[in-house]
């Protein structure tokens, strides 16, 4: 056996001394597993495995089914419920709906899972397989992501039947969703960093929670807070669903093209506070108890 | 296969857990680790498990750095740690179905489950298993991946006499398969009876390193008895007397132990309390324990 490094040197053919051993079942049929990725790089077997297994503890505990699944759908009654032709009753009522969605599924149930897996010593066993951290990260986020997405595009569908106008622009309300999941992602991260346990993560989530929900009350505020509001994380995808959905920028009217460049700002505050939050997370992250 | 081999100069760090170690593993045997708690046993696996950086030093593991290479070692080797959890919400299979998507190159999970008498459990919760069955999880998580190194940070700790047992007919058919075994234990026995080399590790520096009779070498023999009413013969040896006890030591058991009889025959003395035994792996342990400041 050579002793050179091997991430240069993507081998060819497997291991001659592990090949006689694997069973016949066990071929890796993702391309990745042999040729050694980069650090950050993510075999998706790996984390399909690890996800299926959160999907399946996230459903046997019916405190995470609760906020996780069920809590998410009550907005959406609002949207049915809410009077037909107000955009502005209805874009609360979108607003309201994702800020659930990304509040429980993401990042309070991110949370708690990352926290109580990591003092379970669970994060801790994982780690000494052949799991690289980018997938543990993907894994614990994905179950959550998806919910999260699938609940955008709920909220999409009741919008409609509930006689909201159709969205001037879709793909940008998706991907205003993408990249907001990805910053609750990290900031469960970084909250889970200074979170003992999960029960005191019920006081430690609240100064994000709290964040979120100011940044959507904008409209609550006088002009000069609302402007400093509008550049919070949930104000600035506020924003981004009066542009994507209502065609509105300001009092502005857009439509599916100039939407695209009336997003720039919103979409640029998010990635900034993306940014900060995975910034904080990477600095901060711990996969064992503090002993 | 190639050997495991790991220096380290000493650390900088203001605890210094690991003070300088050297150590080669020999592909195809099983070496123990043995120490006091606090001897830096678990610190010094971590390095070699790639989860910790050694502050000075090196350490290979098949000829690869655990921590830069760290899938290509990975992918070779099989770690137990002294304690870890799985998720006790879900059941054995579940757990192992889990591991076994995350191996470049894992053995069947019926296999496991037979190879570790778990395939009666499989649809427990692994919040429902008794701590002997928990560990065998761990082991067969360890296993799965057909590992040609194997590294358990004390593997018995806690478990009931027959798992330990079991344990240890496992770790032997490892070395039968000629799978390079390192293990941390605190019980001589353990080491003495799986072992084919063992470090005894005191204050986070290995302080004997050998087969047992290469340990015990050169430790005296011990005779012990209550001290006769008359004065004792040259015994070829030290004697010392403590409280109506006389304790002889000495590098020829044999010989002292015939002067002894001899002239207790001769003289028609009953020696009460008579014993005696060659130096031990627990004599020396303790001996190792006890010195301060030891040297290497």
């Amino acid at each position: 056996m050579s002793t050179s490094t091997p991430s240069t040197t993507p081998p060819a053919a497997p291991d001659p001394s592990a090949s006689s051993a694997s069973s016949a079942s066990s071929a890796p049929s993702d391309p990745s597993e042999t040729t050694e990725p980069g650090r950050y790089a993510v075999s998706w077997r790996r984390v399909a495995g690890l996800a299926r297994a959160n999907v399946l503890l996230m459903t046997r505990n019916r405190l995470t089914l609760l906020y996780g699944l069920v809590l998410p759908l009550l907005p959406l009654l609002l949207l049915l419920t809410g009077e037909r032709g107000d955009t502005a009753i209805g874009a609360r009522a979108v607003t309201s709906a994702l800020l659930t969605a990304l509040l429980f599924p993401v990042y309070y149930n991110i949370l708690s899972l990352v926290v109580s897996r990591r003092d379970e010593l669970v994060l801790k066993r994982l780690r000494t397989g052949e799991t690289r951290d980018s997938e543990l990260v993907v894994a614990l986020s994905l179950p959550g992501v998806v919910i999260a997405v699938v609940l955008s595009v709920l909220t999409l569908v009741v919008g409609l039947v509930g006689g909201l106008p159709t969205p001037a622009n879709a793909p940008l309300y998706l991907l205003g969703m993408l990249v907001s999941s990805a910053m609750f992602v990290a900031f469960a991260f970084w909250t889970a960093a200074w979170t003992k346990t999960a029960e005191s993560a019920q006081m430690t989530s609240l100064p994000v929670i709290a964040l979120a929900v100011v940044g959507t009350m904008s409209a609550a505020f006088p002009e000069r807070f609302a402007e400093i509001v509008e550049r919070t994380p949930t104000g600035a995808l506020r924003e981004l669903v009066d542009v994507s959905w209502f065609g509105e920028d300001g009092a502005r009217s857009v439509g599916f093209v100039d939407s695209w460049a009336a997003a720039g700002e919103p979409i640029l505050v998010l990635l900034g506070w993306t940014a900060v939050a995975v910034w904080l997370a990477a600095r901060s992250l711990r996969w064992e108890p503090r002993t | 296969m190639r050997d495991l081999r790991r220096t380290y100069g000493s650390g900088k760090q203001a605890f210094e857990a690991v003070r300088g170690v050297d150590l080669d593993v020999e592909a195809g045997t099983v070496s123990a680790l043995l120490g006091t708690n606090g001897a830096g046993k678990t610190s010094t696996m971590e390095l070699i498990e790639g989860l910790g950086r050694p502050s000075a030093g090196e350490v290979r593991v098949l000829g690869l750095d655990p921590v830069a290479d760290r899938a290509a070692v990975r992918r070779r080797l099989g770690i137990l740690l002294q304690r870890s959890g799985f998720s006790g919400d879900l059941s054995v299979l579940e757990t192992l179905q889990m591991w076994h998507s995350t191996l470049s190159r894992p053995r069947p999970v019926a296999d496991m489950l037979d190879a570790l008498r778990l395939t009666g459990r499989a649809d427990t919760r692994v919040v429902g298993l008794s701590g002997g069955e928990q560990r065998r999880l761990d082991l067969a998580c360890t296993l799965m991946g057909d590992p040609d190194v194997v590294l358990l940070d004390e593997p018995t700790t806690g478990l009931d006499p027959e798992s330990r047992r079991d344990v240890w007919s496992l770790i032997r058919g490892l070395r039968d398969g000629g799978t390079t075994v390192l293990l941390t234990t605190h019980y001589l026995d353990e080491a003495e009876a799986l072992a084919d080399e063992l470090a005894i590790m005191h204050e986070g520096r290995i302080v004997r390193r050998g087969t047992v009779p290469q340990i015990v070498e050169g430790h005296p023999s011990v005779v012990r008895f209550t001290t006769p009413d008359r004065a004792l013969p040259d015994l070829l040896g030290t004697a010392t007397t403590e409280r109506g006890l006389t304790v002889v030591e000495t590098d020829d058991l044999q010989r002292t132990l015939t002067a002894l009889l001899t002239w207790a025959d001769g003289h028609g003395v009953r020696l009460a309390d008579l014993s005696a035994r060659t130096a031990t792996l627990e004599s020396v342990f303790l001996a190792v324990a006890d010195q301060e400041g030891s040297t290497r």
